[in-house]
C-alpha cells in the first residue's frame, strides 16, 4: 500500500509553554479516510494544516504526496504539495467578490494554466456533482453555508487533487445543512479519495472512516480502526471522550 | 378623528408648555426665510453678471487660442458623456451596454488623450502649455493627477503592508513624509525649486511638474486608505488562495485587491474631490486654471468689485463637479457591492 501522507515525530509550539504538536507520527495510505478527533484546543487543526504548509513545523518531516517537508519551510516544496492537496475549511472561505462559477476555475486557470473554456466545463461538472449546478452564476453570498461548502468542496476537487484535506467542514453549518455537506464528502469517499477529516460529526466517522486518530493536547493518544475505536477503544482518554460525546 | 383632534391638542399644549422653544423655532424660522430672500434678490436683481455671462470662453478654456477652442471643448464634452454613459449604467439603450466593459478602458484614456489633444501633435497645431487654462486645467490637473496617485498608491499601500523589511520601511517613511508636509509646500517645490536642481537644458512643462507634485503627495494619501482596505480583508482569503497553489502575487492581483478596493472606493472617492479642490492652490503659483483665470479677470478694471459675483459662480462650477465625482464614486461602490453579496 502507497502512503499519502507520512509524519515522522513533527512538533510546533506557539510559544514555550504550549505545545500544539507534540512529537506527532502517523500515516495516511492513498484511498483511506482518515478522521481526527479530540477536544478543542488538542491540535487537530494544526496538524492538518501542516500537510498543506498552512502551518510550519519546528521539528520533525513530513512527506506528503511524496514531497518532504521539515522545519524550514521549503516555499518550492510548499507550492508543489499545494498543486495536489486539496483543502475544505470550516469557514468555506469563498472568494466574495467572485462568481461561484469563477471561485472553481481561478485556480484551474492561473495555476494549473488550463483553458477557460475547459476550466468552465470541468467545473460545471463538478457542480452538478455537487447538485448545485443551477447556483453557477451567483455570489457566494446568495447561497446557504451547506451550498457554499459545496462550493469550496468543488473548488478543491477543480485542481484535481490527490490527497483532500477537510478542517471541521460541517462546524459553522446549521444543523439542517450538515447532511447535504456529509453526502458530498460520502460520495467523495466512495470514489476512492484520499480523505483526512478533522470533524465532531460521530455518525460520519463511525460511517466513513478506515481510521480515527485521537488527539488529546497536541499528542496523539490513539490511531486505531474506525471498528475498534467506536466499540472499545483502547486509550481511557478517547473512550471518556466518546462517552462526553454521545451523551 | 377622535385621535387627529387628540395630536393636534397635544401639538397646541405642547407650544404653550414651552414657550422658549417655541420663541426660538420662530426666530430660527425668520432667519432662514430672510437669508433665502436676501439672496434669492441678490441672485435676481442685485447682482451683475456680466462678468460671468461675457467671459464664459475664458472660464472654460483660460486664454487657449481662440480658433483651436474645439480642442479642449471636444475633450470636456468626451468627459461629460463618459460620465454620463457610466452614470447610466443599466440604463442604456441595448447596443451601448456592451460597451460597457470598455469603460474603466475609457477612462484610462482621457488623460492622454486630453495632453495629446490639448498640446497637439502630427495633425495639430502645437499650443503651449501655458496658454492652457480654465475649467480645461482643473479638470487635466485633477484626472492625469488622480489616475497617476491611484497606481502609485497601491504600490505604496502593498509595499507597506509586505513581509519585506526594506520595503515596507521605505514605504512607511515616504507616506509618513507626504503626509507631514502641507500640499502647498509640495506643490511649490515642484514649480519653483525643483526646476533650480535640474540642469538649465531640462525643462519640465509647468503642467507636468504640477500633476507630478499632486499625484506624489495624493499617492501617500490612497496608500493609507488601500492599506486600510488590505488590512479589512480576513487572513483566511490569502490562505484559501494558498491552498489552492496561488502564489502571493496571484493572490494578491485576483483575491485580496479586488476586495480591498471595493472597501476603499468611499474614501477613495474624498481624496478625488479633495484633489479637485486642492488645483485651486495652483492659481497660487501662476497656473490659470479656474480660480486663477478668475482671479486675473477680477484684476481687469471693467469689472471691479465683482469679487461676489465670480466667487458665488466658481462656487456653483466647483459644487457641480463635485456632485459629479461623488455621483460616479456611488456608482462604482453600487457596481462593486452587486458583486460582493445581493
Amino acid at each position: 500500500m502507497s502512503i499519502a501522507i507520512h509524519a515522522q515525530s513533527i512538533s510546533k509550539s506557539y510559544s514555550d509553554d504550549h505545545r500544539a504538536l507534540d512529537e506527532v507520527n502517523l500515516s495516511v495510505n492513498l484511498g483511506e479516510v482518515l478522521v481526527v478527533m479530540g477536544p478543542s484546543g488538542s491540535g487537530k487543526s494544526t496538524l492538518i494544516r501542516t500537510f498543506n504548509g498552512l502551518e510550519s513545523i519546528d521539528e520533525g518531516r513530513l512527506e506528503v504526496v511524496g514531497i518532504q517537508l521539515d522545519s524550514n519551510q521549503d516555499e518550492r516544496q510548499i507550492k508543489r504539495i499545494r498543486r495536489r492537496v486539496g483543502m475544505v475549511f470550516q469557514q468555506f472561505n469563498l472568494f466574495p467578490h467572485l462568481s461561484i462559477l469563477d471561485n472553481i476555475t481561478l485556480a484551474p486557470i492561473r495555476v494549473k494554466k488550463m483553458q477557460k473554456k475547459d476550466a468552465e466545463l470541468r467545473a460545471m461538472s463538478l457542480l452538478s456533482q455537487m447538485g448545485i449546478a443551477d447556483q453557477a452564476m451567483k455570489r457566494p453570498a446568495q447561497l446557504s453555508g451547506g451550498q457554499q461548502q459545496r462550493v469550496a468542496i468543488a473548488r478543491a476537487l477543480a485542481m484535481d487533487p490527490e490527497v483532500m484535506l477537510f478542517d471541521e467542514p460541517t462546524s459553522a453549518l446549521d444543523p439542517e445543512r450538515v447532511k447535504e455537506v456529509l453526502d458530498a464528502m460520502r460520495t467523495l469517499a466512495s470514489a476512492g479519495m484520499t480523505m483526512v477529516v478533522v470533524t465532531h460529526e460521530l455518525g460520519f466517522a463511525r460511517e466513513v472512516a478506515d481510521r480515527v486518530l485521537f488527539m488529546d493536547a497536541g499528542k496523539v493518544v490513539e490511531l486505531s480502526d474506525a471498528k475498534t475505536f467506536f466499540s472499545h477503544a483502547k486509550e481511557e482518554r478517547s473512550r471518556r471522550f466518546l462517552n462526553q460525546m454521545t451523551n | 378623528m377622535a385621535n387627529q383632534f387628540k395630536a393636534r391638542q397635544q401639538h397646541y399644549r405642547r407650544w404653550q408648555q414651552k414657550p422658549i422653544e417655541a420663541a426660538f423655532s420662530v426666530l430660527i424660522l425668520s432667519l432662514i426665510l430672510w437669508a433665502v430672500w436676501s439672496t434669492g434678490s441678490w441672485l435676481i436683481a442685485g447682482a451683475d453678471w456680466r462678468v460671468v455671462t461675457h467671459n464664459l470662453p475664458l472660464y472654460a478654456f483660460g486664454s487657449y487660442p481662440a480658433d483651436q477652442r474645439w480642442r479642449p471643448l471636444v475633450w470636456m464634452a468626451a468627459l461629460l458623456l463618459l460620465t454620463i454613459t457610466t452614470l447610466s449604467g443599466d440604463h442604456l439603450p441595448q447596443p451601448l451596454k456592451r460597451l460597457q466593459p470598455f469603460l474603466p478602458w475609457a477612462w484610462i484614456l482621457m488623460v492622454p488623450a486630453g495632453v495629446v489633444l490639448l498640446a497637439g501633435s502630427a495633425n495639430l497645431q502645437a499650443v503651449p502649455s501655458r496658454a492652457w487654462g480654465g475649467l480645461t486645467l482643473t479638470l487635466l490637473l485633477t484626472t492625469a493627477s488622480g489616475f497617476l496617485a491611484l497606481p502609485m498608491g497601491i504600490g505604496l499601500a502593498i509595499g507597506r503592508t509586505s513581509n519585506l523589511g526594506l520595503v515596507a520601511m521605505l514605504c512607511r517613511i515616504y507616506i509618513d513624509l507626504m503626509r507631514a508636509v502641507p500640499l502647498i509646500a509640495v506643490l511649490f517645490f515642484g514649480q519653483l525649486l525643483l526646476p533650480l536642481f535640474l540642469p538649465v537644458e531640462i525643462e519640465i512643462n509647468r503642467v507636468l511638474r504640477a500633476v507630478m507634485a499632486f499625484a506624489l503627495f495624493a499617492a501617500a494619501y490612497v496608500a493609507e486608505d488601500v492599506r486600510g482596505g488590505l488590512q479589512s480583508i480576513p487572513r483566511t482569503q490569502a490562505e484559501a488562495a494558498a491552498a489552492l497553489g496561488l502564489n502571493a502575487s496571484l493572490t494578491m492581483r485576483l483575491v485580496i485587491l479586488p476586495q480591498a478596493m471595493r472597501i476603499a472606493v468611499p474614501a477613495l472617492t474624498n481624496q478625488a474631490i479633495g484633489l479637485l479642490q486642492n488645483t485651486s492652490l495652483m492659481a497660487i503659483l501662476g497656473l490659470i486654471e479656474l480660480l486663477g483665470i478668475s482671479r486675473s479677470l477680477l484684476a481687469n478694471p471693467e469689472y471691479i468689485g465683482r469679487h461676489l459675483e465670480v466667487y458665488v459662480w466658481l462656487a456653483g462650477v466647483y459644487w457641480l463637479l463635485c456632485s459629479g465625482m461623488a455621483l460616479l464614486a456611488k456608482r462604482i461602490e453600487r457596481q462593486g457591492r452587486l458583486s460582493t453579496s445581493s
